[in-house]
């Protein structure tokens, strides 16, 4: 037998074998040093992700190790914001390093910046192996964080929950890729479609635009797995449960990256690798009706039972399966429009939610709790806390001309002119009436909590002492927010590269 | 080649029933990893009826036991934090958050 | 033929060289007997009594650890194989793989989890 080493193309690769190497560094830091303060491991954290940021900006787009890895613009994207979403939440976890991670600080930032490394893999992945290995490596570490409150019996759950729902979802979805495998013969993302494209497979034959059992199954399979990742219904009961249950900077880290990840996978998969089987002429024949329903079931049960949460994280929680929908609308959308405004959307998101969970993280630091109760009086307080937090909500709404309102807007949009372009295609209209009516009850349930930051009285209201760190993760969020929102369009352009990285395949 | 596929969907829906049936964390683990492996056995025997030569799904296999041993230990890791934290790893012992 | 007289000669070597070991440790290790020495190995566990007995829960850490580290070798095992034909490129890989592992075990050891407390 003869052997062929792939050629090796370190340079593709190195800000993700940077971010490894220095993640494994701050762990061995931490151990090793005797004498530190307790914010050191994290500013190292912080060091290392800025280094990457500017390793990236000198890193070739191309393909490499033997077409397993492609450095496109969309992995570019999809790049900056997994590390700005890191950034963002270590920045926002120096409180937590003072009060409740007083031993094992290494592991806490080694974890984040090592599931960075994954999603950040997995953003460049062409191929199912390394796919399936940059989600693994994006999900593992988060498994540990959840559960970082060693003594905390709600985050042990929320460990364990989303460890079992987290390893269910990768089973599923492997035991789809195997049959895409057997059929295809080829893990490669890119010929999968041309195979599905141009010859005729084993239970699948173009010429008729119809799957056989097995097919579907792989499909369903296949979509099972991705939807636990992206939370979309039925497969949405472990948010709340995670989400409320970790620490609070991992709970945004999650709810921004590894959604954003889960987002890739989708696009990777059924976008890149099976879009012959969501043919839009042939519609409801195939994937996309299904995806549509999980959307519309995310939009109505996000908000619907947000409404009645008392505690934020946990409507923050139903509130980013929502989101999870409004973004699956883009995303069916198969235009170019649609992924840059999927895109714009992650963009916005980022800083919006990121943003939020900071201000709930610098709370939940001073009281120890979640409550929404419990934000009473803050206008009175800390102004600044109170009104940072009503951007970000009133972007969580999609008020204008917050960065919020244009990702609903692009996201609409787009499905909008893919509706047009096909007869069978009026059920996208009645998703994105979906999106519109259920944006009404989110108006509603992020209304509450400002209600009751400024017209709440209360005896003892609260008093936050900030520390900086906080405070600059706070006002990136809101500058985000503002400045994207007054002015979309670098980010549009920036976000519109990507449907062109998908080699001409969308409309 | 059917007798394989029959075999690992079999496993595949022992390890599904046994997910949402089982009451002990460990016996959700177990089961867990009947289902990598039942996705394991269909990545091989197709490797080895369709693609000839070619290792791809052998090679895929075993990058996903390595993870599926990753995420064993984590598991169990985390069953030791359960167990020390309320006494009992069935999943009823454990519950605080309800929506 | 000639192949089976190869392993003839490793099987007669192996089994003298172990016998050579036990005569020479027989004539110069010391003689000093008493009972524990006779008791049946078993992991400093009670050999005697029913096995269904709650281990110490420190045998469970150091088994998580054992696990990935013995799972980690099954990618040695494909190089192994293919050895001859990868040459030196395959050998610093792997020997970069095996490196991270060992960074694990010396972070395990710096935390102090492998200490028998």
């Amino acid at each position: 037998m003869e052997f062929q080493l792939p050629e090796i193309n370190l340079q593709l690769m190195a800000p993700e074998i940077f971010l490894f190497l220095w993640a494994l560094a701050v762990m061995a830091f931490d151990v090793t040093t005797k004498r530190k303060s307790s914010s050191t491991a994290g500013n190292l954290a912080l060091v290392g992700l800025a280094v990457t940021g500017v390793i990236m900006v000198f890193t070739d787009q191309g393909r490499g190790f033997g077409n397993m890895f492609f450095n496109d613009s969309m992995a570019v994207f999809f790049k900056v914001i997994f590390l700005a979403a890191a950034f963002m939440a270590i920045g926002s976890s120096f409180g937590l390093t003072h009060t409740r991670i007083l031993n094992h600080r290494g592991e806490y930032f080694g974890l984040i910046l090592l599931s960075t490394v994954g999603m950040m893999f997995l953003a460049s992945s062409s191929e199912l192996i390394s796919l399936y290995i940059g989600l693994e490596l994006t999900t593992i570490p988060l498994f540990v964080l959840a559960a970082f409150f060693k003594d905390d019996r709600k985050s042990v759950e929320a460990g364990i929950k989303y460890l079992v729902v987290g390893a269910f979802s990768s089973a599923l979805l492997l035991y789809g890729l195997s049959f895409i495998y057997g059929l295809t013969g080829t893990t490669d993302i890119a010929q999968i479609r041309s195979i599905l494209a141009h010859s005729a497979v084993a239970g699948f034959n173009p010429a008729y635009q119809e799957s056989t059992p097995i097919m579907v199954m792989a499909v369903l399979a296949i979509l099972g797995g991705i939807g636990f990742k992206l939370a979309l219904p039925p497969f949405h009961q472990w948010v709340p449960d995670v989400y409320e249950g970790a620490p609070t900077p991992i709970t945004a880290f999650l709810s921004v990256g590894s959604k954003a990840a889960g987002l890739v996978a989708f696009a990777k998969i059924m976008i890149m690798g099976l879009y012959d089987l969501y043919d839009p002429s042939k519609a409801p024949n195939d994937w996309g009706i299904l995806v549509g329903v999980m959307a519309a079931a995310a939009m109505i049960v996000g908000n619907v039972l947000a409404i009645r949460q008392t505690n934020i994280k946990r409507m923050l929680a139903y509130s980013s399966i929502a989101h999870a929908g409004y973004v699956m609308v883009g995303m069916l959308a198969l235009n170019s429009l649609g992924l840059a405004s999927v895109g714009y959307y992650m963009f916005a998101y980022l800083f919006t939610n990121m943003g939020a969970f900071a201000i709930v993280a610098l709370i939940e630091d001073r009281t120890g709790s979640c409550e929404i109760a419990s934000y009473a009086g803050l206008s009175k307080t800390s102004p600044f806390l109170a009104i940072s937090m009503t951007i970000f909500l009133l972007s969580l709404t999609g008020i204008p001309p917050l960065a919020g309102f244009f990702g609903k807007f692009y996201v609409f949009a787009a499905a909008i002119k893919m509706a047009e372009t096909g007869s069978g295609l009026t059920w996208i209209y009645w998703l994105v009436g979906v999106g519109l009516v259920t944006s009404v009850f989110a108006l509603y349930y992020y209304a509450n909590v400002m209600r009751t930051m400024y017209f709440v009285e209360t005896d003892s209201p609260l008093k936050v002492t900030m520390s900086p760190m906080a405070v600059a993760v706070i006002v990136i969020g809101v500058v985000g927010v503002v400045v994207f929102g007054l002015n979309p369009q670098p980010i549009v352009q920036f976000a519109s590269d990507m449907p062109a990285a998908l080699g001409a395949l969308l409309p | 080649m059917q007798y394989y596929l029959m075999l690992a969907a079999l496993l595949f829906v022992i390890g599904l029933f046994g997910v949402i049936t089982r009451r002990n964390t460990i016996g959700i683990l177990m089961s867990l990893e009947l289902m990598f492996n039942a996705a394991n056995i269909n990545l091989v025997a197709f490797n080895r009826y369709i693609s000839g030569d070619g290792l791809t799904g052998q090679i895929f296999a075993i990058f996903i036991i390595v993870v599926a041993a990753a995420e064993a230990t984590i598991g169990l890791a985390i069953v030791l934090l359960i167990y020390r934290n309320w006494r009992g790893i069935d999943t009823d012992s454990y519950s605080v958050m309800k929506w | 033929m000639s192949e089976y007289l190869s392993v003839l000669i490793f099987a007669v070597t192996g089994a003298a060289i172990v016998l050579f070991t036990f005569f020479i440790s027989k004539l110069i290790r010391p003689h000093n007997p008493y009972p524990e020495k006779g008791v049946t190995y078993e992991c400093a566990e009670d050999a005697i009594g029913d096995s269904w007995i709650r281990f110490n829960p420190r045998f469970y850490i150091f088994a998580l650890i054992f696990v990935i580290f013995d799972v980690e070798v099954i990618f040695l095992f494909p190089w192994a194989v293919a050895f001859g034909e990868l040459g030196l490129f395959a050998l610093v890989e792997m020997v970069i793989f095996i490196l991270i592992l060992f960074f694990g075990l010396f972070y395990a050891w710096k935390k102090g989890v492998l200490k028998w407390v």
